[in-house]
């Protein structure tokens, strides 16, 4: 193998500095839209064209749920007015309030997930891999990989839980040990998304396990994962998963011109 | 296209032959439009003429496409020559409330998998197939007799159980002493796709593999039925990420067809440019994935550096990092600039040198290629057989590839080099992926220095109800949609065949007689997706 | 004097057996059997351990036959090792046939079971006591003829008369070979007893030596299991009943040791070193081949008999270790390894035949012997297990059990070859000693697979679901032997002293001071004082009032300058253990005090059930053993039938691994196609014609009377 090393060597270092610094190379996110004022009738249409009801009309104004958002950009494209877009990747929410603390400083440089594919269309799934290679590298943060629920800490679920993945996803959450912590990841685990709940699906992880943390995103961007997993540890700040119509989102670090 | 049909002038006396031989049995009409012969069928004709289609014809099967009417069921077995001669449809029906039909699987084998779904899903009876049930709806979920995709199915009836059923077992085919399964997944190693595989084996070395796969099913084909074009266009594009735009297209397309639409010529140049971007983005990451399996930490790596640079550079060309959002019928939601698709050329242009690299210095790692030589190999008789398709095809030998075979979107004035191998291994695979993510990024640079200008999206046309096929060759082989649109405009059939469900067919092939440690590279050297084959 | 009225005592007990057994009712019969014979035992152990204490040779004329001399019986110290073991094991059998035996109520008859069983016990210590050659023979073939009345008892099935047969026949080829010997012996002796040919043995040449080790150690070898003549055991062994089984490998295969001892150590004490080497690479082959076929093998007995091979392999390397080192002048070193010899021989009869033991009752509460079909016991028979276990561990030399201190003991009375002076011969025993180290290695591999395929895991059939635990007679005798295992191995020092009384007779020095120094007695044994501080620094004096003895550490002693070459107590092994193990239990449960443990099934992927059919099979657990010996095992590859209906679907895979034993493959199945082809050409004499026979007679006659005169 000689070669490889200073192969490996040459290439230098290409990760990201996030979470210390925001990472502002092109295309490391699609953004999401944001909720705020509309013209009138505007709004109305905007909620008409988006096909998963992501986006809601609210006095004099719209809302974005991002749960539902799929990333289809029929709100952004070809209409008069669009709403605001925003570039960021901290998208991610804690959703079970006071039930689930963040994992303490116990797992703060060593934390083992399991990623559960309960039926997503590879996306996800290709996002969180994105995590363990040189661009991302989930491990200088203490995030490792697992292949078994009994030495998992944080179990990831991409996927809107079909019929068949129901009983493997229920066997391995409840094959970790406590404490665990669920981490549903993208549009489709959150609301289902396109394929929303059916006779094939449940339309979501919450509906099937627990969840504490929720990534919006089809599929989220690897750094918004990677921030589902900060968060879900306590070391970064909770996002909203819904963009009201009247005060601006909290966006801690992703402001910017849309 | 490897097709020995070049002597019988492709197609052009079908009809005059099918009479001959089956009088009164088949009738045959040819669509011009379509380039499209459809040979109506009598049961009694169906086997001999699908096999003589593929046997003496030398077209391929497409795919089996079951439509229930009120009164019968009917189905479409679709076919494509090359070129020159176009599609064959054989359209055979079978009256209600009768539901068997001959099953074509022992003489047009790559029908197996379509039987067998058809079978699970609609309830019909393929006489003669020796292996029907517990294939797309596993048993121990799903109660006995639930055809799903049938008219009358209600889901709030015959629902999945919530626990699974444990007097579940798998077939059993190695009969030897001491043989056992060792189950592989549903959830295994890191970070995988939902599968499961039996490994049957007496020890370390395993004598055969099947895959179990759908536990990934979505039910895309039954919840597309009266959904919105606009809709059903979101599942097109989901059913398969890393090829969503090969997948949209070919649904846009069929719609395309339907409604007689001519595409602007500047969106179908820059419909090539973003799917051969896809289909390079999807083999460097095919190709970490091979790398991973072999352990080879810094090739993958820097595959993974290579396929995360695409991913930005489809990013800031199109907003989305995979393609979503941009197929629509009749052309592209929006223009992209011409500086932002040549920035987005030499981007893609930038990573055939270190791809290049990487080949060579993978070529010289013996313990790389050693595990990789000889390992899953699938002769060109058993590709040719299951109807393979996409690099696995190529790699043993069969040059199939559509954007050839059946062009579209343009690529009808182009040269494209489909490069094969003999050697049907899982280094031959490797090899095809180097060379044909190599050549997409030639069709790229080409196709991004001549773009023609106007229009990316033809004017709004109102939707037609009627039927198509759409095809692409996705990333990973043949992708075939057919669409049928009522006449309230919303979508009456979906119908989804993806080179995955094509190629998972021929998976055990490569997966007989092999030492445990090499099955993920095995799996890797196939590429496929569980979640396109499962739908 | 005890120990005879014990003798007479025992004797009438196996009349009062047999008796016994002809009047009562089947039905009754195990009880008897259970009862008598282990008075019997109980009579033969201490008559045993009297001669073993005192030193006294009971004696015993018997009739004179007027050619053969007086038939002599002669009980000294050296048999009553074996007729202790012996006793050891028939105790433990007679109480396990309790419960064992009444399977075959209304099947086959017990009257002729029970017979039998009685007279092979008499007929073992006849064996064991003949002082000469007549009434050895004599009794040698009862017992062989009753061996194989007992492992032909089922004999309404056709592979257990086959077995018998073979067993049968190649047993007597090897009674004919030792007859030879003994006449060889006779010749210059003048007669059989055996004390005229003691005395006669110096005058032997140095052929006739090499014959009479030759025919006694393959002649005797055959009932002891060396190869090659060790095809009859994995096939006798799987067709006997189960309590059959256990005194087939613990008694009958040491009167074949016991021959080969008796002669080549007693009676014509080996001069050279050329049989000790020639005993040593057939023990290590045997030891081998043995262990490979045992971790192959999944039927339980057929593992077990396989095992026996190794095992008695392994006796007959130190046996010849102890030849070589007494032909060199190394009579201490001889000595240590005879001690070795009969000392595994006796830890071999006790662990196997508990494991047979434990086999039997696996066959009889789940009527299946394959371990592809078991698992999951220990749920079931928890006691079987449990005692399984122990055998197990000891079969497998793991400290502190009986079958640690033998083999560890071997492996360093082998690597004393360095005391020897030819380079050639160390180089055979450092080969031979790695071949038995890979054997030790093995042997854990074979144990842990015969344990966990029985016993752990998910049940892989109805029949092992349904199991349920054997009669409390039968888990008692297991019980008994797993703690003899467990006694021998923490009592080394114990029983080496007296295993040394017995065999120092024969070599003529004592090994007992250097393999048991009396450690913490003033002066120490003569070791050097500093290095006594030294070890009471490490502690060994705390243990000298717990555990009493002549002293805990089993030492050898080298030169001057390296006194100590090896050491070990596995009294202290237990000691520590007990210690540890409690220490750890102790720990774990006061760190998990407080938590509460919530049980989830185990993991398996997400499957709605881990099916036994997705468990490893025993097959599986030792098919890298089969892939990294495919010399050994089958030279040809896998052969693989695919069932294809249709065209292209697979519907079976059918693979056979057809294979022949190695021994067969490469000396019988050789010998008989060359016996065929001899008979072949020898056929084409007889074509009918009177002329031509007539002439043979003539040609006949003319060389007898050539040969007469030349002669």
């Amino acid at each position: 193998m000689r070669g490889w090393v200073p192969a490996g060597l040459r290439t230098g270092v290409r990760t990201t500095r996030y979470p210390d610094a925001e990472e502002t190379a092109p295309g490391v996110s699609p953004g999401l839209p944001r909720g705020g004022r509309a013209a009138d009738g505007a709004g109305g249409a905007l909620a008409d064209r988006c096909p998963t009801g992501a986006i809601v009309t609210e006095d004099h104004g719209i809302a974005v749920d991002y749960r539902r958002c799929v990333h289809c950009f029929r709100c952004a494209r070809g209409v008069p007015a669009p709403p605001d877009w925003q570039p960021g990747y901290e998208w991610a929410a804690s959703v079970r309030g006071d039930a689930a603390q963040p994992l303490g400083p116990a797992f703060a440089r060593s934390l083992r997930i399991l990623v559960v594919d309960a039926g997503d269309c590879g996306a996800c799934l290709r996002e969180v891999k994105q995590l363990s290679g040189p661009y991302y590298n989930m491990h200088r943060l203490g995030f490792f990989v697992t292949p078994t629920p009994r030495s998992a800490d944080i179990l990831v679920v991409v996927g809107p839980v079909t019929a068949h993945m129901r009983s493997p996803l229920v066997q391995a959450y409840e094959a970790m040990p406590a404490p665990k912590r669920v981490v549903a990841v993208g549009a489709c685990a959150l609301s289902g998304g396109v394929f929303g709940p059916s006779f094939a699906s449940a339309g979501g992880v919450a509906g099937v396990i627990p969840v504490d943390v929720m990534v919006p995103g089809n599929p989220p961007p690897p750094l918004a994962i990677l921030h589902g997993l900060l968060v879900v540890t306590g070391r970064r700040p909770s996002a909203a998963l819904r963009s009201p119509a009247a005060a601006p989102p909290p966006a801690p670090r992703a402001e910017g011109a849309p | 296209m490897v097709c020995a049909v070049s002597e019988q002038d492709g197609l052009r006396d079908l009809g005059a032959a099918c009479r001959e031989r089956w009088p009164q049995r088949v009738h045959a009409a040819y669509e011009a439009a379509r380039r499209t012969w459809r040979l109506e069928c009598r049961a009694d004709a169906l086997v001999d003429l699908a096999s003589w289609l593929v046997a003496e014809r030398g077209v391929s099967f497409a795919g089996l496409v079951v439509e229930e009417a009120p009164a019968e069921w009917v189905l479409r077995y679709l076919f494509y020559g090359d070129r020159d001669t176009g599609w064959v449809e054989i359209v055979a029906r079978c009256r209600k409330p009768a539901r068997a039909m001959p099953s074509i699987s022992a003489r047009v084998h790559a029908a197996d998998w379509h039987e067998r779904e058809a079978e699970d899903l609609f309830g019909l009876v393929f006489e003669g197939h020796p292996r029907l049930g517990d294939f797309v709806l596993h048993n121990d979920v799903w109660p006995e007799d639930v055809g799903v995709m049938r008219a009358d199915y209600d889901p709030a009836v015959r629902r999945p159980r919530p626990e699974p059923d444990p007097a579940w077992q798998p077939v059993r085919l190695v009969e030897a002493p001491g043989a056992f399964w060792m189950p592989v997944g549903p959830i295994y190693s890191g970070v995988t796709e939902s599968a499961l595989f039996l490994l049957e084996t007496v020890g370390e070395d395993v004598i055969r593999a099947f895959p179990r796969l759908f536990y990934k099913y979505r039910g895309i084909e039954k919840i597309a039925e009266r959904r919105s074009v606009d809709q059903v266009l979101l599942l097109a594009e989901r059913c398969a990420a890393t090829s969503a735009f090969a997948h949209s297209l070919a649904f846009c397309q069929a719609v395309e067809a339907i409604a007689g639409v001519e595409v602007p010529a500047r969106a179908r140049a820059l419909r090539i440019v973003l799917a051969e971007l896809e289909r390079l983005r999807h083999h460097v990451g095919a190709i970490e994935e091979i790398c991973e399996s072999t352990a080879l930490a810094v090739a993958a790596s820097q595959a993974s550096i290579l396929e995360e640079d695409l991913l930005r550079l489809s990013g800031s060309l199109t907003g989305h990092r995979y393609l979503f959002g941009l197929n629509v019928p009749g052309g592209l939601t929006h223009d992209l600039a011409q500086g932002a698709v040549r920035a987005a050329a030499d981007g893609a242009a930038a990573v055939v040198p270190a791809l290049r690299r990487l080949r060579e210095m993978l070529g010289v790692s013996s313990s790389f290629v050693d595990r990789l030589e000889g390992i899953g190999t699938i002769s060109r008789a058993d590709a040719l057989a299951h109807g393979l398709v996409g690099p696995v095809a190529r790699a043993s030998g069969v040059r199939r590839d559509l954007r050839v075979a059946q062009p579209y979107s343009g690529y009808e004035s182009l040269d494209v080099l489909v490069p094969a191998e003999e050697d049907g291994d899982g280094y031959a695979r490797l090899r095809v992926l180097f060379a044909e993510a190599e050549e997409s990024a030639r069709i790229l640079a080409q196709q991004a220095a001549a773009l023609p200008a106007g229009p990316v999206r033809a004017p709004a046309f109102p939707v037609a109800a009627g039927a198509a096929l759409g095809w692409a060759e996705a990333p990973r082989g043949a992708a075939f949609h057919w669409v049928r649109i009522g006449a309230d405009g919303l979508v009456a059939r979906y119908r989804l065949v993806t080179p995955s469900f094509t190629n998972w067919h021929g998976f055990h092939l490569a997966a007989e007689n092999f030492a445990f440690q090499d099955f993920p590279i095995i799996l890797a050297s196939f590429g496929l997706s569980a979640g396109e084959g499962d739908r | 004097m005890l120990p005879q009225a014990l003798l007479v005592a025992f004797f009438l007990a196996c009349a009062a057996g047999m008796v016994l057994a002809a009047v009562l009712p089947d039905r009754r019969a195990p009880a008897a059997i259970a009862w008598v014979g282990a008075e019997a035992a109980a009579a033969a152990l201490a008559s045993g351990g009297g001669v073993l204490a005192t030193g006294h040779v009971v004696q015993a004329r018997l009739w004179s036959l007027a050619p053969a001399g007086t038939l002599v019986l002669a009980l000294d110290r050296f048999s009553a090792v074996f007729v202790v073991v012996t006793a050891c094991v028939y105790l433990a059998v007679s109480l396990f046939s309790a419960g064992y035996l009444p399977r075959y109520l209304g099947h086959y008859s017990l009257r002729s079971f029970g017979i039998a069983y009685h007279a092979l016990f008499a007929s073992v210590v006849l064996v064991l006591m003949a002082a000469d050659a007549l009434s050895f023979l004599l009794a040698w073939e009862a017992m062989a003829v009753l061996s194989y009345l007992l492992v032909n008892y089922e004999h309404e099935r056709e592979e257990t008369v086959h077995a018998g047969y073979l067993m049968l026949a190649m047993g007597e080829a090897g009674t004919l070979a030792a007859a030879l010997a003994f006449l060889l012996l006779a010749v210059p002796a003048g007669g059989l007893a055996f004390a005229s040919m003691r005395g006669a043995a110096a005058g032997l040449g140095a052929g006739a030596r090499w014959a009479v080790f030759l025919l006694s150690f393959f002649g005797f070898g055959v009932k002891a299991g060396l190869v090659p003549t060790s095809t009859w055991l994995p096939r006798a062994h799987p067709a006997a009943p189960g309590n059959v089984s256990a005194l087939l490998s613990g008694v009958i295969l040491n009167l074949g040791m016991y021959g080969i001892m008796r002669v080549n150590l007693d009676l014509l004490p080996v001069a050279s070193v050329g049989p000790g080497i020639l005993a040593l690479i057939v023990g290590t082959l045997s030891a081998l081949v043995g262990i490979l076929y045992a971790t192959t093998q999944t039927d339980t007995k057929t593992m077990l008999a396989h095992s026996s091979i190794e095992n008695m392999g392994i006796v007959a390397a130190a046996l010849g270790a102890g030849l070589v080192f007494a032909a060199s002048g190394r009579p201490v070193l001889a000595g240590i390894a005879d001690v070795v010899a009969l000392y595994h021989l006796g830890n071999h009869a006790l662990y196997k035949a508990l494991l047979f033991l434990g086999a039997g009752s696996v066959d009889l509460a789940a009527g299946e012997r394959d371990m592809d079909r078991l698992g999951g016991l220990i749920r079931r028979m928890p006691w079987t297990a449990l005692w399984f276990l122990v055998g197990s561990l000891s079969i497998a030399a793991m400290p502190p059990t009986n079958g640690f201190a033998s083999e560890w003991l071997l492996l360093q009375t082998l690597l004393r070859s360095v005391e020897l002076s030819a380079v050639s011969i160390r180089i055979v025993f450092a080969l031979c000693g790695a071949a038995l180290a890979l054997t030790a290695a093995l042997a854990v591999t074979c144990f842990v697979r015969a344990f966990a395929m029985s016993f752990l895991g998910i049940p892989r059939s109805s029949a092992s679901r349904q199991a349920t635990e054997v009669p409390r007679s039968m888990t008692a005798a297991m019980g008994l032997l797993a703690a003899g295992c467990l006694a021998a191995g923490v009592a080394a020092t114990g029983i080496i002293p007296v295993l040394d009384g017995a065999v120092a007779p024969l070599v003529h020095a004592r090994a007992a001071g250097a393999l048991v120094p009396p450690f913490f007695a003033p002066g120490a044994g003569g070791l050097p004082p500093a290095f006594v501080a030294e070890f009471r620094d490490l502690g060994a004096e705390v243990g000298k009032g717990i555990v009493p003895g002549p002293g805990l550490v089993v030492l050898h002693r080298g030169g001057a300058r390296n006194p100590v070459v090896f050491a070990m107590s596995t009294a202290y092994t237990l000691a520590m253990l007990l210690l540890l193990l409690g220490a750890a239990a102790g720990a774990v449960a006061i760190a998990t005090r407080a938590r509460a443990v919530t049980r989830r099934r185990c993991w398996d992927g997400g499957l709605p059930r881990l099916l036994p059919a997705m468990t490893y099979t025993a097959t599986g657990f030792s098919n890298p053993v089969r892939v990294i010996f495919g010399a050994v095992f089958h030279p040809s590859a896998p052969e693989d039938t695919v069932e294809v209906v249709a065209g292209h679907f697979r519907t079976a895979v059918r693979r056979s691994r057809p294979e022949v034993h190695v021994v067969d493959r490469a000396v019988f199945d050789p010998a008989t196609r060359a016996a065929w082809r001899v008979a072949r050409a020898l056929a084409g004499m007889h074509h009918g014609r009177i002329n031509a026979y007539a002439a043979y007679v003539l040609a006949t006659l003319l060389a007898f009377l050539v040969a007469g005169r030349l002669l």
